[in-house]
This record gives C-alpha cells, structure tokens and sequence, in this order.
C-alpha cells in the first residue's frame, strides 16, 4: 500500500514556476496511481480564479493541467476558504472542497506525507 | 498524526508563519531554522503569536542559526543542534517543510 500525500500549493499562478511545477508533480504521482491530495492554501488559491488570460502575460494557460487532477486520479482537492475570502473568491474553476481551519488540521493529521510548496 | 512544521524563511518577509500556526494540531510541533529564527525576536507579534500557543505545541529552533543571527534563547523555545533536527524527524509521524 503506497504513502498517501498531500501536497500544500500557496503560490500565485504566474509568479514563478513554482505553481505549475506543483501541479506537475500531483499529476505524475497520480499517473502512478499515488494516493494524492491537493491544497490549495494562501495565494494558491489564485490558481483557481475563473476567467484568466495568461497568454496576456505570456504564460500558458493552467487551467487545463488543474483539470486534469481528477482525470489522473487526483480527485481529493481542497481549497482553505479563510484565503479564498479573503482574496474575494467565491466562484471557482475546478471543483474544490472547501475548509476551515479545523478542516485544515484534520487534513494534515490524516495523510502520511505532506509537502508545502 | 503528529507533524513536524519546518519553516525557513523570514516571517517579516511572507505568511508562511502564520498560514502554519493557524494549521497547528494538539501534539505537532514547529521548528525554526535559517531565517525563519526570526520569529523569534523579542518585542515582535511573530514571538507573542508563539508564545500564546500554549501546551499542546512543540517550539523549537535551531542553535546555530538563532546565534549566527544574534537571537537571544527563549523559555518557551527549545534550542536544538542538527543531531536534534533529527531526532525530531523520526520523533514525529511526519515532516512538513514549508518550501
């Protein structure tokens, strides 16, 4: 039985690299069948604000790579809601769990492995 | 589980910190190390906020790192050499390093 994981993503989208190679490595862990879980924490949850356009700012769109979590078995994926309100998101592009704090601690307790990026 | 939150980096300089204090369950605990010994600095929210945890969480910091940066050591603080780092990492279920 494999260690299940969580990754921690709190990176905007088009800062750096970091969001999108966070997201690679959720999807090639799940294309290994890894049981794998996403949290989107603090400025990640930028990552799922609807109707961006990245190519205005010469970067490839992301949205296609968060779609594919499900499709590549990631289908546990939460959203800490204290940042989604307080960066006025109340509409999202993928399908998220939404938790509050308590929510987040029962997360973190609950899986073998956990990493922030 | 129990888990080991490390962080490295300044809490003047980004929310790491207390993203990671609102995420701490009963029996994990927090080590600071490189920068992220700052938090420690007397007078400062970031010392108060760690200070107020209470029981339930293990504080601890890296020797060298608050001497290389002139901190002085903290009762509520637990002073640890690499050896201690460790012994941490197996102490507890799992570590989580906030990159």
């Amino acid at each position: 039985m494999s260690r299940s994981l969580l990754i921690i993503s709190r990176q905007a989208p088009w800062s750096g690299p970091t969001a999108r190679e966070t997201l690679d490595i959720a999807l090639a862990g799940g294309a290994f069948d890894l049981p794998i879980a996403m949290l989107f924490l603090d400025d990640g949850v930028l990552q799922l604000a609807p109707g961006q356009k990245p190519q205005n700012v010469q970067q490839k769109d992301l949205t296609a790579n968060l779609q594919a979590l499900p499709m590549f078995g990631v289908e546990s994926l939460y959203a800490c809601s204290l940042s989604l309100q307080q960066r006025g998101l109340t509409d999202t592009s993928l399908a998220v769990e939404h938790l509050d704090d308590a929510g987040l601690r029962d997360l973190i307790s609950r899986y073998d492995q956990v990493i922030t990026f | 589980m129990t888990t080991l939150h490390v962080i490295s980096s300044s809490p003047f300089s980004d929310n790491r910190l207390s993203s990671c204090l609102r995420l701490l369950g009963h029996g994990d605990g927090l080590l600071l190390c490189g920068d992220g010994t700052y938090a420690a600095q007397p007078g400062t929210s970031h010392a108060e906020a760690l200070r107020a945890l209470g029981e339930g969480i293990a504080l601890f910091a890296l020797d060298e790192d608050l001497e290389a940066r002139g901190l002085p050591s903290a009762d509520w603080l637990q002073q640890i050499d690499y050896p201690g780092f460790v012994a941490l990492a197996v102490r507890f279920d799992k570590v989580n390093s906030w990159l």
